[in-house]
């Protein structure tokens, strides 16, 4: 299953065996029996050799061999000996049958694959001190693990095209390739986008496009992915970093309702990539490359360090420098003024001038802290999130729905994201029928109803969000949040399945979870729970929200469960793209 | 030379590529009869009693690749034939397909008809523009008198034929190359199982049958399995056989014999001998340029699959070629190497690499920076190839480069030893 990690460098010294020939285990009606490396191994009929060694805990090295692609068998690197085959056979095209008795690493078996590795090599540019590639590269872990370490070959190299832009983020190297056609089958079978091919042929065979039409399709990421070796390099990773430098924390994207599971990877407090984490209930292998970028925001928008206010009209106390602070943090001040300001509110004009505007895009903790706070504790009669939608939702994972965690706002009572209620708050706001409004999590600007001029009609407007939007620039209080990245907390996506996102990076500044800031806020209008962690928030969100009963952080594990309401359509609902 | 030749029986006829002077020697006859007297299976049952193996390289039973088809239908059957005859050295069926067309065409129609495919594709080497040419008009000639299209011979059998040109490529002769190419694809060989006649053309049954071999399923048609069987060395190794014979001979060309006709009758009474008395025989590959070589002294076998299987070498496709004492072994096989690294698909990669690796050192050795350990290493390579491939064509290289290494390996460490070819000094001198 972890496909997109390297492979381990294993010596793949087979287990020692029983004192007694292995008996073959007794198979269930549809199952096979047969011993692998001496080992009494039960497997599903159909499954591959490949398939059983490696639940069977023997790993078979393989480059062309992709568990989310056709089989290719032309690497010849998971050539294994079959008693009473006289050939060796690949483990990859060949189904298990009773009784066999397979050998992966008898003298034979690594003789071939050490030959293979020089076969692999004798054209290969060597050049691993400055690809980007090198620390999780298959050519790299199985030489180690099964190469001779040294080559015989001391002619001329076959010299071919390098670095050269394959597709818009993607660029290749010919002389690193190795031919396994990966990132073919995957253009051919999974993105059906169909723009490369093989050309040429012996060992002049080279990848590449039709003219006119490059490797651009919304999932080219996946390619460099599922290339096993450095030819297919993501150009924003492109010396960005060492993969040994990179910490990978399991998370989510949060760039669509898709919530395609991914590895993020971080050093020196940086998000270098994402890369998909394989999941069968949600994006399989893959993920598109607007969500393997989303985290580019994170660096392309400025943000605010520290809370922000403003002078507000009829606010007697005026506007504090946060920079001037006093003995009091400037949060306690901001969170102070931001209660006193909505206070003012209530007791000038009732609790029906106020409403909320919340993001699609935060998390179960957050919104369920902002439900309790706003909704029970201040009476802010209404909670809208907005939508937000672009493109459609095509055949493999992108999804037109744009907020990550859409399900999660309907589950927990605020609604799904609806522009009808954002408008009727925004024009009420711009009529003067609200005066006071919390925003979180969303620029105003452009949201349907939303003109200038309701933030001159206003009275007090508090803003929590992670980046200094237009929004944030008119607040009279503006509460910095954490960026994606900087949080960890739950989203629910289309499918009902909630899922854990990690963090990864330090927050900026004085940035803080947005549930955090709302719990705080909460305090000053006599929120009694604790809530020290988001896994604290989510017990009790899931022992007072029924579609989140039975759900913790333990049973969401790294893939996620589906909220209960989904738990049934969930059994047989169909791996997407399968 | 008391055996008649039959295959070869009309090619010297003017005129020969015409159904009319096809069928006054008697042709479609074979089929007239076999489609009133014989059910599919019967057919299938007498090619088998012929004893017939396939003429392409393998040597398989035909009738017996025939009953590997799946017993449901299904699906449609498909009969592809394999006219990329594209090994150097063997040009036989090439002979057939411009001189008797129709000899080959009737066998496809009868194989057609024992196999119950209705559709039969005609895969043709791209170079073969002549032959192309002639094909088509002989099957034109063939929809005109009623042995193609519906209701054959008023027997309800239908059968159409595509023409399909290949473009170049030496692998598409492989069976499964071919169907790839076929279906518009890069001509890739395919994973073996699943064998074609199971999953083949368009994922249909398919049975890939070589030129030759299906005009000898004429011949059992006209004159029956029993006088097939009794020609050449009854029982595995029957019929006429078409043998090419090129290199160093007086009269290189295709020569009809039995099978099992010893190599030095071809070699000094078909093509004439040696063509330079002057020069003996140095070495010999009996059965095309990917099979073995045999030294002179080996060179007394018997023309068949099984006599040359014993002599560690093939017949393959019978294209035979000879090599006197004036040869350097090492260019012999740099030539041969080229060929197939240029010819490798680059699919997989024992022989993607490693054709172009051997052609490198063998590069090197003839033009005299050869190294001691060159010899050992070409063997080295050869053996990571050898059954480590997709397809056969890593055979076709390990083959040669194993076994000219190994019987001329004095040669070749003479090149390396000397730094130089010892052939080219001599003749410089």
């Amino acid at each position: 299953m972890p496909e997109l990690s390297p492979p381990p460098h294993q010596p793949n010294v087979p287990a020692p065996a029983p004192p007694d020939a292995a008996p073959l285990p007794q198979a269930g009606p549809d199952e096979v029996a047969l011993v692998i490396d001496d080992r009494p191994v039960v497997a599903k009929k159909g499954t591959t050799l490949l398939q059983a060694a490696e639940e069977a805990g023997v790993l078979v090295p393989h480059y062309c061999y992709h568990p989310g692609l056709s089989i290719a068998g032309n690497c010849r690197m998971c050539l294994v000996e079959i008693e009473k085959m006289p050939k060796l056979q690949i483990a990859c095209a060949t189904a298990v049958a009773p009784g066999m008795v397979v050998r992966t690493a008898n003298d034979r078996v690594r003789g071939v694959r050490a030959g293979i590795q020089e076969f692999l090599l004798i054209n290969h540019p060597l050049d691993c001190p400055i690809c980007d590639q090198a620390g999780e590269c298959r050519l790299q872990s199985y030489e180690s693990a099964y190469g001779q370490g040294y080559s015989r070959f001391q002619e001329d190299k076959v010299h071919s095209a390098k670095r050269y832009d394959i597709g818009r983020d993607v660029k290749f190297d010919a002389e690193r390739c190795i031919k396994c056609t990966r990132c073919i089958r995957f253009c051919d079978e999974v993105s059906l986008s169909h723009e490369l091919a093989l050309f040429q042929r012996g060992d002049h065979a080279i990848i590449g496009t039709f003219p006119g039409r490059p490797l651009d399709n919304p999932y080219s990421g996946c390619t460099v992915d599922v290339c096993p070796v450095g030819a297919l390099t993501w150009k924003p990773f492109r010396f960005k970093s060492r993969v040994w430098f990179l910490k990978n924390i399991p998370s989510v994207c949060a760039g669509c309702a898709r919530g395609c599971n991914v590895d993020l990877a971080t050093f020196r407090d940086r998000i270098h990539r994402l890369t998909p984490r394989a999941n069968p209930e949600v994006n399989r292998f893959w993920m598109c490359d607007e969500g393997r970028q989303s985290y580019a925001a994170l660096y392309d928008r400025p943000r605010f360090e520290s809370p922000v206010e403003r002078p507000a009209p009829g606010d007697s106390r005026g506007a504090r420098d946060a920079s001037a602070a006093g003995p009091d943090s400037p949060w306690d001040t901001a969170l102070d003024r931001a209660a006193a300001l909505l206070r003012g509110v209530v007791e000038r004009h009732g609790a029906k001038a106020l409403a909320a505007v919340v993001s699609a895009r935060l998390t179960v903790e957050d919104l369920y802290v902002a439900k309790r706070v706003l909704g029970e504790l201040l009476g802010v009669p209404r909670l809208a999130a907005p939508p937000h939608e672009a493109g459609e939702d095509d055949h493999l994972l992108l999804r037109r729905d744009k907020t990550p965690n859409a399900r999660g706002a309907e589950a927990l009572g605020i609604g799904a994201p609806s522009s009808g209620r954002v408008k009727e708050i925004l024009e009420d706001a711009a009529r003067g029928g609200v005066r006071g409004l919390v925003v979180v999590g969303e620029d105003l600007t452009g949201l349907p109803g939303f003109s200038e001029v309701l933030y001159d009609r206003l009275d007090a407007l508090v803003v929590i969000d992670w980046w200094k939007s237009p929004t944030v620039d008119r607040a009279h209080v503006a509460l910095p949040a954490c960026g994606y990245g900087e949080f960890e907390g739950t989203m629910v996506n289309f499918q009902g399945r909630v899922q854990r996102l990690r963090a990864g990076l330090r927050p900026h500044g004085e940035a803080d979870p947005v549930w955090r800031i709302l719990r705080d806020l909460g305090r000053r209008f006599g929120l009694a729970n604790e809530y020290a962690t988001p896994r604290a928030v989510f017990e009790d969100a899931a022992a007072k929200v029924a579609a989140l009963s039975g759900l913790s952080y333990r049973a969401l594990g790294d893939l996620g469960a589906p909220l209960a309401a989904a738990r049934e359509r969930f059994a047989g609902a169909p791996a997407p793209g399968a | 030379m008391a055996f008649e030749p039959i295959l070869t029986r009309n090619v010297r006829k003017p005129g020969s590529e015409t159904i009319d002077i096809y069928m006054e020697a008697g042709g479609y006859q074979g089929l007239r009869r076999a489609l009133k007297e014989f059910t599919p299976e019967k057919l299938v049952e007498e090619v088998k009693a012929s004893g017939l193996r396939g003429r392409g390289g393998a040597g398989f039973s035909t009738g017996m690749k025939w009953g590997f088809l799946p017993k449901t239908k299904d699906k449609p059957r498909y009969l592809c034939v394999n006219a990329d005859e594209s090994e150097p050295g063997t040009f036989k069926d090439r002979l057939l397909i411009e001189k008797d067309p129709h000899l080959v065409l009737e066998g496809i129609i009868l194989s057609a008809y024992a196999i119950e495919s209705s559709l039969a594709f005609f895969y043709i080497r791209g170079e073969f523009h002549q032959g192309c040419r002639t094909f088509e008009k002989a099957v034109q000639e063939a929809y005109a008198k009623g042995y193609l299209g519906r209701n054959i011979l008023g027997s309800g059998f239908n059968l159409d034929i595509i023409i399909y040109r290949g473009a170049g490529a030496y692998i598409c002769g492989e069976e499964t190359a071919l169907l790839e190419s076929l279906e518009g694809k890069r001509g890739y060989p395919r994973i073996k199982p699943p064998f074609p006649a199971i999953v083949g053309l368009y994922g249909c049954p398919t049975i890939i049958n070589n030129v030759e071999t299906l005009a000898n399923v004429t011949l059992i048609a006209e004159r029956g399995a029993a006088w097939f069987a009794s020609i050449g060395r009854p029982p595995k190794n029957t019929g006429p056989k078409l043998f090419c014979l090129s290199g160093h001979v007086k009269r290189p060309g295709v020569f009809e014999a039995p099978l099992g006709v010893p190599f030095l009758e071809l070699l000094n009474e078909y093509a004439g001998g040696m063509k330079h008395p002057e020069r003996p025989l140095k070495a010999a590959v009996p059965g095309g340029s990917s099979m073995k070589i045999l030294p002179a002294a080996k060179c007394d076998v018997l023309m068949d699959f099984d006599s040359l299987a014993a002599a560690g070498t093939s017949l393959g496709s019978a294209g035979g070629f000879v090599m006197d004492t004036g040869t350097c072994i090492v260019r012999a096989l740099h030539n041969v190497a080229r060929f197939y690294a240029h010819e490798s698909c680059g699919q997989c990669t024992p022989c993607r690499e490693g054709t172009g690796w051997l052609v490198k050192i063998l590069t090197r050795l003839e033009r005299g920076d050869g190294r001691p350990e060159d010899v050992d290493l070409l063997a080295g390579i050869a053996g990571k190839i050898e059954g480590n491939t997709v397809c056969p064509f890593g055979e076709a290289i390990a083959w040669p480069v194993e076994s000219y290494v190994r019987v001329f390996k004095d040669e070749f460490e003479e090149h390396a030893r000397r730094k130089a070819c010892p052939m080219r000094a001599a003749a410089a001198r």
